[in-house]
């Protein structure tokens, strides 16, 4: 069957950012069906920090009431009559993108995910003025582009969280050539530092080294690949470990935890830190000087492109990556965003689809 | 002869950075002669960025009185016993660094400029407490790794400003891959800048964009071999330049410029800029949104190594890089700093020994 009318579109909704933990549940309208979009019934979604600055209002505008959610699992349960890589029942994933515009030179190269017309999953305008509605929901609707076939040796509620945590930082470990003869830096051991550890090892680094402000995830880190664990509290760390790494993924919110010169002192010559944090505020002032010292370079990313991701599952599937999930019914979406505020959760909460 | 004991060593010195334009012949002891040490009389000095940030104190602590001035050409008078690079008469040139410590990873793998012990012109202290001064003066005493033969091609005042302004512009677009099937963009058409264009033309990028914020440096650019000229001072000039270039040498304070997020804008995916320019002040804050965009990489850079400079050096002498040079008098080199300071010198002012 390609189509199937039983779908209702209803999710947890934010109605106010002053309220950020409060969900109701409402029905809303996906985008109109066109040729090449896919339906999926959602089972799972990962809670993304993503979610909480945009449902508190830290990252601006909000179109209200807003269904977030952007690390979603599940089946296909209607294809448009252009679709070409899926059919109904297949296991699949979406992550922070559902559209682009398929015609620039970006999309048609294979960078669709740093298309100038991206629609994100949730909070964006489809040309035709809908809002997309993300995750936390029964059902999702994206271009085929933008659907992900989930490997059948991972679980979905494995899959999930790599939709959006893993590919951001699987994507610029491997565009910065992570892997044998490298040492790679993972700031920060959360949501995205957890998979950062694991596919810098997957990937055959040299060195994993781990840094994190307190000795409390030192054993996690170790079991998740880390060769090395550098506890940013201690004084000295800087000097220990000057001029050791090649890559950098920093993945916490550096305004608040550890200045950028002691980040760039760590660096190889010419070696560069990626920041995926997305904080709210900009980062604390650089000097010119900071990085003239190594030669290094400070840059962006941004989630990853289908190929990435589809390389990212098959690697995860054979080298066996875990998410470290923790699932709550749906319903309790409320507890699961306060958890990642306070940083309590261990790393991810996975929500189950309970409506 | 392997020695002259007839060099008189003194120079021009700024005496307090509050009168920085007011220099008075100082005589100096350079560093105690070590086996691998040049004695160079010299000819030219160049006038560098570099020397007014620090004699007007904005970078810091000056150890007074100082003679400044870091883009050396002149004759090699006196060899130690273990040069083997060079031998009296020898035409050569001397730029920002005069020492290193030799021995680490960096120094050992053609990166001493990127050395942590590294010893500037001027400045900076050398192990048996002696305080660099540059080259304002009658000679300059250097390790022969920091020693450069010139191209008999080259006139020695048409090399003095490439051993700091071009190396600096040099190291960049090479290490960067500036070259066929590569987009340049050079903000700024200054001493930096004027070699930027034309090392990147000479490396055969397929454009060369100059970014000038008037139209007054247009035909000297488009003569410097910039395929492109673009007003930042005109409306839409983003939109024109969004997502056309592969790597930028940004050569102006940009504080006081183009915003750091128009920049990043003309950059293609992963495309990157490397801030040249090292202003008194903190760079404007950078939100990590404006990376991620296109997954930029913003980098600094430290002039270059040895074989760099050779090969910039070679490159200029076969490729005719010409310097844009308004001769001076030393004496007169209150008047050219002050020319520095109002953005007057097209592009750099070289001083002729006169003491």
């Amino acid at each position: 069957m390609s189509a199937n009318t039983e779908l209702q579109w209803k999710g947890y909704a934010v109605h106010d950012t002053k309220e950020w933990d409060q969900f109701k549940v409402v029905d809303f309208k996906p985008k109109q069906f066109e040729d090449k979009d896919v339906d999926i019934k959602i089972e799972y979604c990962g809670v993304c920090g993503s979610d909480i600055h945009t449902i508190t209002g830290g990252w601006g505008d909000v179109h209200l009431p807003l269904i977030t959610g952007h690390e979603i699992t599940g089946h296909v349960v209607r294809v448009g009559p252009k679709v070409t890589e899926f059919k109904v029942g297949d296991r699949v994933g979406v992550g922070a993108q559902v559209g682009s515009c398929y015609d620039c030179k970006r999309c048609k190269g294979g960078s669709e995910n740093y298309c100038h017309k991206a629609i994100h999953t949730y909070n964006s305008l489809y040309p035709d003025g809908t809002v997309s509605q993300g995750g936390y929901a029964t059902a999702i609707r994206a271009n085929e582009q933008f659907v992900f076939r989930i490997p059948d040796e991972l679980p979905l509620e494995q899959a999930s969280p790599m939709m959006c945590a893993g590919i951001t930082v699987y994507s610029p470990l491997k565009t910065n050539g992570a892997g044998p003869g490298k040492s790679v830096g993972v700031i920060g051991i959360g949501g995205l530092g957890h998979f950062a550890l694991q596919f810098a090892k997957a990937l055959g680094s040299d060195r994993v080294v781990a840094f994190s402000h307190s000795e409390n995830k030192k054993d996690d880190a170790f079991a998740l690949g880390a060769t090395d664990f550098v506890n940013t509290g201690d004084k000295n760390w800087v000097k220990d470990w000057s001029d050791t790494l090649d890559i950098i993924l920093c993945t916490v919110d550096v305004s608040h935890h550890i200045p950028l010169s002691d980040i760039f002192a760590t660096l190889k010559v010419h070696g560069r830190c990626i920041m995926v944090a997305l904080p709210d505020d900009a980062l604390p002032g650089i000097n010119a000087f900071d990085m003239t010292t190594s030669g290094v370079l400070l840059g962006g990313s941004h989630i990853g492109s289908k190929a990435e991701v589809v390389e990212m599952l098959e690697l995860a599937v054979k080298k066996g990556v875990k998410s470290y999930i923790q699932m709550l019914p749906m319903k309790e979406a409320g507890k699961a965003v306060q958890g990642v505020k306070s940083g309590k959760i261990r790393y991810r909460y996975v929500l189950k689809v309970d409506i | 002869m392997s020695s002259n004991t007839e060099i008189q060593w003194k120079g021009y010195a700024v005496h307090d950075t509050k009168l920085w334009d007011q220099f008075k012949v100082t005589d100096f002891e350079p560093k105690g002669m070590e086996d691998k040490d040049i004695d160079i009389k010299i000819e030219y000095c160049g006038v560098c960025g570099s020397d007014m940030h620090t004699i007007t104190g904005g970078w810091g602590e000056v150890k007074l009185p100082l003679i400044a001035g870091h883009e050396i050409a002149g004759h090699v008078v006196r060899v130690g016993a273990k040069v083997t690079e060079f031998k009296v008469g020898d035409r050569v040139g001397v730029g920002a660094q005069v020492g290193s410590c030799y021995d680490c990873q960096r120094c050992k793998n053609g990166a001493e400029n990127y050395c942590h012990k590294v010893i500037h012109t001027y400045n900076s202290i050398y192990p048996d407490g002696t305080v660099s001064q540059g080259g304002y003066a009658t000679a300059i005493r250097a390790n022969e790794l920091f020693v450069f033969h010139i191209p008999d091609a080259l006139p020695l005042d048409q090399a003095a400003p490439m051993l700091c302004a071009g190396i600096t512009t040099y190291s960049p677009l090479r290490t960067n891959g500036a070259g066929p099937g590569k987009s340049v963009g050079v903000i700024g058409i200054g001493g930096l800048g004027h070699y930027a264009l034309q090392f990147a033309k000479a490396m055969k990028s397929d454009k060369v964009v100059a970014f000038s914020h008037s139209e007054n440096k247009k035909a000297d650019a488009l003569a410097l071999g910039a395929t492109d000229f673009v007003n930042t001072g005109a409306e839409n000039w983003v939109k024109e330049w969004t997502d056309t270039l592969d790597i930028i040498l940004c050569t102006v304070d940009v504080s006081q410029h183009i915003p750091l997020s128009d920049i990043f804008a003309t950059l293609k995916v992963h495309g990157r800029c490397v801030m040249l320019a090292l202003p008194d002040d903190a760079l404007p804050p950078i939100h990590p949104f404006s990376l991620m965009a296109s997954g930029v990489l913003l980098g600094g850079s430290h002039i270059g190594s040895k074989a760099e400079i050779v090969e910039m050096l070679d490159l200029a002498a076969k490729e005719g890089v010409k310097s844009y040079i308004e001769m001076l008098p030393m004496k007169e080199i209150g008047k050219a700093v002050q020319g520095m300071k109002t953005g007057k010198v097209r592009y750099r002012y070289v001083l002729k020994a006169d003491i």
